[in-house]
């Protein structure tokens, strides 16, 4: 049975119309590449353009209601210049009031997040994120809506 | 006179550098030009075997750094044409016996009696490829349409765009084979230069005759019914500034693709 499929196989392979095989590997390698060359022109590491995803993610959630598996992430070359191009499928605008509950209930989730003790690599991450958030909260929020729990690092990153 | 230098370069290896420099060396040189083909593959030196002239060396390139010769005397003239000569590369040295300094004033002085100056530079983005650099004005860059080679060109393009000195770079596209980009198993030429956005200067078929030619240390330009000589001849016209269309690389239809054609026909109907 075998060597019969592999003879039908190998000669459909040889029969069949050349317009067939259009997902044949040079899509493939043109992908890989231009996704590899973005990275070796920009500098990004893959985890680095995973985290800036994230972070879009988080921001523009506050003010659409979005397609987060769909969410695109691109570098488009045209001649000399290298684009950013990022493709959000919006399923809807949020409205004045959910942005800013929105706006609030973040605020207070990240204040009360524990800070979790877990492997020695993985706080150092957690920590660098929970000082971006705080940064970013106390740019909008005023003084009151403070916890009392905020880190000293993240005050040390307000003063510098 | 003042000659024009150009590098011939790619970053990967094994993708054609030598055979390149070789064959638009040869083709210029038919075409009545002066040219001085420099191999700066130190330890690593291929150029004279592609141009069947390894017997005739005597000195090399660090025999004239080093001032063991004049730098006339390890000309090496071709068999058949007098307006190509060789400079060949040090095999017994590494790329630290020459300096960029160095390579740029053998530029210097070569393009002052000769029309063309093609500087074959070593795989490579270290100290070889800084050398062969530095004394040309234009650059040549020799891919082939594979993932490696392309984003090795594309670390090579970065790079040549910084250096204040080349005032211009184009790409040379190797060992192109029409019947795998007809099966979509090959990235086509338009992939190519999209991907990497840099004007083309030439595309190649892959040739068994390069593999031929080079058996014998015969450019390939120099057999007239060969496409990939043609296509070199043409790349040589289009440095001389000559506007030459890009050849059509589709293979003639044989007897088996007749056939296959039919059966695809037939099946197409059923």
């Amino acid at each position: 049975m075998g060597i019969l499929t592999d003879l039908y196989n190998t000669v459909a392979k040889f029969f069949r119309p050349q317009e067939e095989s259009d997902d044949a590997s040079k899509s493939v390698a043109t992908n890989r590449l231009k996704l590899v060359l973005m990275q070796d022109r920009t500098n990004l590491t893959p985890k680095i353009l995973e985290q800036m995803r994230g972070e879009l993610i988080d921001l523009l959630s506050r003010y659409v209601e979005m397609d987060k598996e769909l969410l695109e992430l691109n570098f488009e070359q045209e001649g000399d210049q290298v684009a950013l191009m990022l493709s959000i499928p919006v399923i809807r605008a949020k409205d004045e009031e959910e942005i800013e509950a929105a706006l609030k209930a973040e605020k207070i989730d990240s204040e009360e997040e524990p800070i979790p003790e877990e492997t020695e690599s993985e706080v150092v991450q957690e920590e660098v994120f929970a000082e971006e958030c705080d940064n970013i909260q106390t740019v909008s929020a005023p003084e009151e809506f403070k916890g009392e729990n905020t880190e000293p690092s993240a005050e040390e990153h307000i003063e510098a | 006179m003042t000659g024009r230098v150009i590098v011939i370069t790619s970053g990967k290896g094994g993708v054609g550098k030598t055979t390149t420099s070789a064959n638009i060396g040869t083709a210029l040189a038919k075409d009545g030009y002066k040219v001085v083909l420099i191999d700066t593959d130190l330890g690593l030196r291929n150029l004279d075997l592609l141009l069947g002239l390894e017997n005739r060396i005597v000195y090399t390139i660090v025999d004239v750094i080093e001032e063991r010769c004049k730098l006339k005397q390890a000309l090496v003239k071709d068999k058949k044409n007098p307006n190509l000569s060789l400079l060949a590369a040090a095999q017994t040295r590494d790329k630290t016996a020459v300096t960029a300094e160095q390579l740029k004033e053998i530029c210097d002085t070569l393009k002052e009696e000769n029309d063309f100056v093609l500087v074959d530079c070593p795989a490579g983005i270290e100290q070889g490829f800084q050398n062969a650099v530095a004394g040309a004005s234009e650059a040549i860059v020799v891919t082939t349409p594979e993932m490696s080679a392309i984003r090795d060109a594309d670390r090579i393009i970065g790079l040549l765009e910084a250096k204040e000195e080349i005032t211009s770079y184009k790409l040379l596209l190797n060992r192109v084979r029409p019947s795998l980009i007809k099966s979509n198993d090959m990235m086509s030429v338009d992939d190519v230069v999209e991907i990497l956005s840099c004007p083309l200067i030439g595309i190649i078929p892959e040739d068994t005759g390069i593999i031929t030619s080079t058996n014998k240390g015969e450019p390939i330009v120099n057999d007239e019914d060969a496409l990939a000589g043609k296509a070199y001849r043409n790349v040589a016209l289009r440095i001389l500034g000559e506007e030459v269309p890009f050849l059509d690389l589709d293979e003639p239809k044989g007897f088996m693709a007749k056939i296959k054609n039919a059966f695809s026909k037939l099946k197409a109907k059923v």
